[in-house]
């Protein structure tokens, strides 16, 4: 006996007959090799079958033969199933068109938040964000990771010292961390002016008090420029001293630069690699073959799909292979003194306040040894060295 | 009488030679499982089939299986399977 259940795969009708002479009607079914099964008698007249789909042609010029009445009652298997699907395939497209959305809505980006901003830099933040891209109803896809929007802002936005850019789920939270500007006190206590640093006073612009020293005049630190206390001798007031005194200041600067230095450079020449992951396994989609270079750097970007609120171990990653070359670069010893030079100033520069300029630079020593240029700049500065000191009343009179 | 002559050879060789009767003789071979399953092998043809009565063909005479609820679950042109609850076999020679 065979098994009935291979006939799902291409089909069984259930068949009812109704007529006389039924049993005639089997046997010459059987005889005629149609495979036939689950035969029921319901009533005299009545019977049903089941029959394989594609043995349905050849029932019928038995059928007619016999003069009985045919109705196929029920179709199962396979053949039958799949006409369904097609028939209700709206509900499944329905379905896979809602999980799509909600896949794309899964990974957009809905709501952009900013906490420690006053109004005003908020609204530079979004101008900013907007800049780069990052809005409601953007897919994160395309967008940069939390760490280059970090960076966009902290670069072009001068107010913030600091931000902190998270995504949590379809929403950027952003920290940021303002740049407090202390306020002057408007109101100063009786004050003296003193130097900073030793120097020559060059040029002084004294507002309110006494000055004490005369241009050429050679200060050390602490040293009292402009005293806050005025007016004739026992009839003195103290006020507070305000002014700018400018004096003449030295540093020294040693820098060394060497004659010969190898970089590693980029050439430009660069093999991007695209693949999907799916766990740990990373099926490449485009960008196929080794790279010919001889050197090179990789840079790997990841991005996560996302679905509701899970991660899908379904990730986004794009290699790029940047070729990189060696470059020797030479320097005569002129060139590497000018380098040097230029080298100390802004070392200087760095290390003076912003309304002090430079006024002349001397070399001190000048040494080649061991393919190195060493460098001893002496530099003549002129800086406001004035600082406020408070005048305490016990101590003055 | 050639007839029965042949009849009576195949006798004798399935005696002596012992070869299945079913095979040389085209008896009916009649498989059963409890009460729930009949298959019978060298039928000649169904005459009569209701839930309650299966009436088949033999080369000689007639069988009749009488039970309830009965079911065809195989039908070929030597061979029947029935399911139900059978109470009865019975041989019938006319």
């Amino acid at each position: 006996m065979r098994n009935q259940w291979i006939y799902y795969y291409t089909g069984v009708v259930t068949v009812k007959i109704s007529g006389q002479g039924l049993e005639r009607f089997i046997n010459n079914l059987t005889r005629s090799g149609i495979k036939i099964w689950d035969l029921k008698k319901h009533g005299k007249e009545t019977l049903t079958f089941k029959i394989s789909l594609a043995e349905i042609k050849r029932l019928r010029p038995i059928v007619r033969k016999s003069g009985c009445k045919i109705e196929f009652l029920r179709r199962t298997g396979f053949p039958f199933f799949f006409k369904r699907i097609l028939k209700n395939s709206g509900f499944f497209v329905g379905a896979l068109i809602f999980a799509a959305v909600v896949f794309v809505l899964s990974n957009m980006v809905w709501g952009i938040e900013i906490n420690g901003a006053d109004p005003e830099t908020e609204h530079k933040i979004r101008q900013e964000l907007d800049k780069i891209g990052v809005q409601t109803g953007k897919l994160q896809f395309f967008l940069e990771d939390p760490e280059g929007i970090q960076r966009a802002i902290t670069d072009n936005l001068e107010e913030i010292t600091w931000v902190g850019v998270e995504l949590q789920g379809t929403t950027y939270h952003l920290q940021v961390v303002e740049k407090t500007i202390p306020e002057q006190p408007e109101k100063l206590g009786p004050q003296n002016l003193v130097a900073t640093k030793k120097a020559v006073i060059v040029d002084m612009f004294v507002e309110e008090g006494q000055p004490v020293v005369e241009i050429n005049d050679y200060v050390k630190p602490g040293q009292l420029l402009v005293s806050g206390s005025i007016g004739k001798e026992g009839k003195t007031k103290s006020v507070s001293a305000k002014g700018e005194v400018f004096g003449e200041t030295w540093y020294k600067s040693e820098v060394s630069v060497s004659l010969k230095t190898n970089f590693d450079v980029f050439t430009g020449n660069e093999k991007r690699k695209h693949y999907l992951k799916f766990g740990s396994f990373s099926l490449p989609i485009w960008g196929f073959g080794k790279n010919s270079f001889k050197a090179f750097e990789t840079e790997k970007e990841e991005k996560t799909f996302r679905f509701l609120k899970w991660e899908l171990p379904i990730s986004y990653v794009e290699k790029t292979h940047r070729e990189s070359e060696k470059v020797m670069r030479t320097y005569s010893n002129d060139e590497a003194v000018e380098v040097a030079k230029e080298m100390a100033r802004q070392d200087i520069k760095n290390d003076i306040p912003e309304d002090a300029t430079i006024k002349g630079e001397n070399v001190l020593r000048q040494t080649t040894q061991n393919g190195k240029v060493y460098l001893l700049i002496h530099f003549q500065v002129i800086e406001n060295i004035a600082k406020s000191y408070p005048i305490i009343q016990g101590v003055s009179e | 009488m050639a007839k029965k002559w042949g009849h009576q050879v195949k006798n004798w060789m399935t005696k002596h030679m012992e070869l299945p009767q079913d095979v040389m003789m085209d008896l009916p071979r009649i498989t059963m499982i409890g009460q729930i399953h009949i298959y019978i092998e060298n039928h000649r043809g169904l005459l009569a089939f209701s839930d309650k009565e299966v009436r088949l063909m033999l080369k000689q005479g007639q069988l009749l299986v009488k039970g309830k609820a009965f079911v065809i679950k195989t039908i070929l042109p030597e061979e029947i399977m029935l399911e139900g609850k059978i109470d009865q076999v019975i041989y019938v020679n006319d």
